[in-house]
C-alpha cells in the first residue's frame, strides 16, 4: 500500500458557486521540450485539420463564405472584428459589444470597397448590431439554413482572418442558453475608505482583465466612475455590474496622490473571474462579452475573437449561424439563425420602409 | 556491449530522420481533401459517438475537475496521472447523465503522465471502450477525435468533441490538433475503431500544440499499475529490452546486425545476419517501426519474431527483459 498519511481528497469543489477562483482546472502546463523528440516525424503544418491542403475541400464555398462577410477595421486601419452581409443595399450584421462607437469604424469589403457605417439597430440581449455601410450596393447577402437540424459532430466552416480565410471544424456541443453575470473589470477593493475620506483602493488586479488592459494598479485609488464620485466599495460594483460588457467607462484615479484618468472596457464577470490568475493562459484571446445569450451554436473552429460577427456555414454552403463569442481555447458560440434572423428581417424592413410622417392635426 | 547500445542508438536515430523525409516527401504529392472525405470523416464519428460517449466521465477531486475513461465492464478508469496526483486517492465521478459515484486511483506512472483507477462497485455493468493495442498505428496524419469536459462538468453542454489529425508520435504519447483545455486531462482520444488511442495530458499556447499519452505506457506497466504501484522506471523511449541491433540490408531487409551479451534475444536465438520479417504476425519494414514496436511493449511480455535465416523462415518466442541500468 502506498505510504500517504493525508485523508481521502475532500469533496469536489461546486461548480455551481462562483468564488473569486470559480474552480482550478487539470492541466499540465510544462516545457513543451519533454516531448519534442525531434527525430520523429512531424506532420507538416499544411497537412493539419486546418492546414491548407486539408481546407481545399471548403475552397469552392468561398463565394457562400468569404464573400457574403466583410472586414470591420479601425480608421488607422486595425482590424476589429468581421461582419456578415445581409442585405445587397449595405446591411450588415455584426457583434455589437465589439464596436461601442460606430463613428469610430469603418467596413472593407472582399472585393476592397471601403465605406462608413451608419447604426441602423443595436440589439444587446443578442449582442448584435444591425448597420449599413453607406453609398454601397450591389453586395451578395449569406444564403441562411437552420441551424437547429445540424448534428453532433456535422462540420462547419467559418470566415477567419478578419473576413479573409477559410477555417473549419465541427458542432462540438449541445444548443443551449448561456446565463449572464454581467460584467466586471477585475479588481478585488480594499472595503474601508482610504485615509483621506473619498475613493476605494485597489487592493488586487484579475490577470489580462480590462483593468489591467487599461493600466489600473494595485494601489491605485478610484475617485469618479463614469462621471460618478465613489467612496464604497459596494457602490463601485453596483455601477459597473449593471452596464454591459464591451461598454467603455471613464475613470479617474489617484496614483501616488496625483490624479490620472482611464478608460476600461468591461468584460463579462464570469470570464473575468475564471482567469483572475491567468488560469486560461493558452486561449489565444477572448471577446470580451462571452456570455448572456438566449441560445448558442457551439462549435470547434480555432477563430479570434476579430472573427466574432463572421458566418458560420455547413459544408453545403449554408450560412446556419453569426459567429458571437469566443470564449476560451476550445469555445466559439455562434448565434443559431432562428435566434436572429426573423428578428433582423423586421430591422431592416422598417429601416428601408420608415413609418410616413402623420401630418398633425 | 556498450558500442552496440550505441550502434543501436544511432541507427534509430538515423533511420527515424530519414523516414521523416521520407513521409515529408509523401506528403507534398499527398492528394488535396475534398469535401467527400470530410463527410466520411463526419459519419465514422457520428457512428462511434453512441458507443464510445457513455464511457467519458467527469472527475472531481479537491483539486480541481478533470475527465476520465472506462475501459471495462468492472470498472477500470483511465485518467491522467496528475489528476490522482498518487494512488490510493478518493475522486468524485459524474456521469454524462449527472449520475455521482466515486472512484479510487490505482497506480500511476509520473513521467509518462498515464494512470489507473477504480470505479465503486455498482452491482452491474459499466459502459466501456477498449483501448488499441496497436500503439505504432497512430501515425501522423491520421484522424482521430476526442472527448472530455474542458472547464469541468456541464449538463446542459453536455461532453466536448473535437476532432482533428495526429500529427506525431513519440515513445510515449501522441501530439494531435483536437484542441484542448483544463478540465480535459484525463479524457481519451480515440481512433476511427472507436478505440482509445491517448488520453489527455498537456498542452501548450499553441492551438496545435495538445499531448496525450499514448497506450504504450499503460500496456508497459499495466500489472504494475493494477497493483497501485507508482511507476518511475519508465523514463522516455524506455520500454521491453530485446537486446538487437538491427540495419537495413542491400536488399532493404530489416536484418540484426548484433545481438548482447546475455539479452533475452541471445537466449532465444537470434543471431547476427538473421532477417526479422514480423512481430506478433505485424510485418517489420523499417527499424523504426520495429524499435517502437518492441519498445510498447513492456518488460515480461512475450514477443513472437519470424525471422529468416539463410534462406529459411522460423518462428522464436522471446520474453523480453528490463533494459539492463548501466546501460540506461
Amino acid at each position: 500500500m502506498p505510504a500517504d498519511p493525508r485523508p481521502a481528497a475532500p469533496r469536489a469543489v461546486d461548480l455551481g458557486s462562483f468564488g473569486l477562483r470559480q474552480c482550478a482546472f487539470f492541466f499540465f502546463l510544462i516545457p513543451f521540450l519533454l516531448h519534442a523528440d525531434p527525430s520523429r516525424p512531424t506532420l507538416p503544418a499544411e497537412e493539419r485539420t486546418n492546414g491548407k491542403h486539408t481546407l481545399a475541400a471548403v475552397e469552392k464555398l468561398k463565394p457562400l463564405t468569404i464573400e457574403c462577410a466583410a472586414r470591420i477595421e479601425s480608421l488607422l486601419g486595425r482590424s476589429i472584428c468581421t461582419a456578415t452581409i445581409v442585405g445587397e443595399d449595405g446591411y450588415v450584421l455584426m457583434k455589437a459589444s465589439e464596436v461601442p462607437e460606430l463613428h469610430k469604424v469603418r467596413i472593407e469589403f472582399s472585393d476592397g470597397r471601403k465605406a462608413e457605417l451608419r447604426e441602423v439597430h443595436r440589439e444587446t440581449r443578442l449582442d448584435l448590431l444591425l448597420a449599413q455601410a453607406v453609398g454601397i450596393t450591389g453586395l451578395r447577402a449569406v444564403s441562411f439554413g437552420g441551424a437547429h437540424s445540424l448534428t453532433f459532430g456535422q462540420w462547419l466552416c467559418s470566415v477567419a482572418d478578419a473576413g479573409k480565410e477559410t477555417r473549419i471544424g465541427i458542432v462540438s456541443a449541445k444548443f443551449r442558453r448561456i446565463p449572464g453575470e454581467g460584467a466586471a473589470m477585475g479588481i478585488r477593493m480594499d472595503e474601508k475608505a482610504p485615509k483621506a475620506g473619498h475613493g476605494v483602493r485597489i487592493v488586487g488586479i484579475a490577470s489580462d482583465s480590462p483593468a489591467e488592459v487599461a493600466g489600473l494598479q494595485k494601489d491605485d485609488v478610484l475617485i469618479t466612475i463614469a462621471g460618478e464620485k465613489v467612496s464604497l466599495s459596494s457602490r463601485v460594483h453596483d455601477i459597473v455590474n449593471k452596464r454591459q460588457p464591451g461598454e467603455i467607462i471613464d475613470i479617474s484615479y489617484l496614483r501616488k496622490d496625483k490624479e490620472e484618468a482611464c478608460r476600461v472596457r468591461l468584460a463579462s464577470r464570469s470570464k473575468v473571474l475564471q482567469n483572475w490568475e491567468g488560469e486560461d493562459f493558452a486561449n489565444g484571446g477572448v471577446s470580451l462579452r462571452s456570455d448572456n445569450f438566449p441560445d448558442v451554436l457551439q462549435h470547434s473552429i480555432p477563430l479570434h475573437p476579430i472573427d466574432m460577427g463572421g458566418p458560420v456555414a455547413t459544408l453545403e454552403g449554408k450560412v446556419v449561424g453569426i459567429n458571437i463569442a469566443r470564449v476560451d481555447r476550445v469555445t466559439t458560440f455562434a448565434l443559431p439563425v432562428e435566434a436572429f434572423w426573423a428578428e433582423a428581417q423586421q430591422w431592416i424592413k422598417a429601416d428601408r420602409h420608415p413609418p410616413k410622417a402623420v401630418p398633425a392635426q | 556491449m556498450r558500442t552496440s547500445f550505441h550502434l543501436l542508438l544511432l541507427v534509430v536515430l538515423l533511420s527515424g530522420r530519414a523516414y521523416a523525409a521520407e513521409q515529408r516527401q509523401s506528403l507534398d504529392k499527398a492528394p488535396k481533401t475534398d469535401i467527400t472525405e470530410l463527410l466520411k470523416i463526419q459519419k465514422d464519428v457520428q457512428k462511434l459517438l453512441p458507443k464510445v460517449r457513455p464511457a467519458l466521465v467527469a472527475i472531481q477531486t479537491g483539486g480541481g475537475t478533470a475527465s476520465g475513461v472506462i475501459i471495462s465492464a468492472d470498472g477500470l478508469l483511465l485518467t491522467a496521472a496528475h489528476v490522482p496526483n498518487g494512488p490510493g486517492k478518493e475522486m468524485r465521478i459524474v456521469l454524462e447523465d449527472g449520475t455521482v459515484t466515486t472512484a479510487k486511483s490505482l497506480g500511476l506512472d509520473e513521467k509518462t503522465d498515464a494512470a489507473l483507477a477504480q470505479l465503486k462497485d455498482r452491482g452491474k455493468p459499466w459502459p466501456f471502450v477498449t483501448l488499441s493495442r496497436e500503439v505504432t498505428k497512430a501515425q501522423p496524419g491520421e484522424w482521430c477525435f476526442a472527448l472530455g469536459h474542458p472547464g469541468g462538468y456541464d449538463k446542459s453542454r453536455g461532453p466536448v468533441l473535437r476532432v482533428g489529425k495526429i500529427i506525431k508520435q513519440t515513445a510515449n504519447s501522441l501530439h494531435s490538433d483536437c484542441v484542448l483545455m483544463g478540465g480535459d486531462s484525463g479524457g481519451p482520444l480515440f481512433n476511427f475503431n472507436g478505440e482509445v488511442i491517448g488520453i489527455h495530458s498537456q498542452i501548450w499556447e499553441g492551438r496545435d500544440q495538445n499531448v496525450h499519452v499514448s497506450m504504450a505506457p499503460f500496456l508497459r506497466s499495466w500489472e504494475a499499475m493494477q497493483k497501485s504501484q507508482v511507476i518511475k522506471t519508465w523514463g522516455i523511449g524506455a520500454g521491453g529490452y530485446l537486446g538487437v541491433a538491427t540495419v537495413m540490408n542491400d536488399s532493404l531487409d530489416l536484418e540484426v546486425a548484433d545481438v548482447i551479451e546475455g539479452s533475452p534475444a541471445l537466449k532465444a536465438g537470434i543471431r547476427a545476419g538473421d532477417v526479422v520479417l514480423s512481430v506478433n504476425g505485424e510485418a517489420m519494414t523499417d527499424q523504426q517501426q520495429f524499435s517502437a514496436t518492441v519498445r510498447a511493449r513492456a518488460a515480461g511480455d512475450t514477443l513472437k519474431l519470424k525471422l529468416r535465416t539463410h534462406g529459411k523462415e522460423r518462428e522464436v518466442s522471446v520474453k523480453l527483459a528490463q533494459k539492463p541500468q548501466e546501460e540506461g
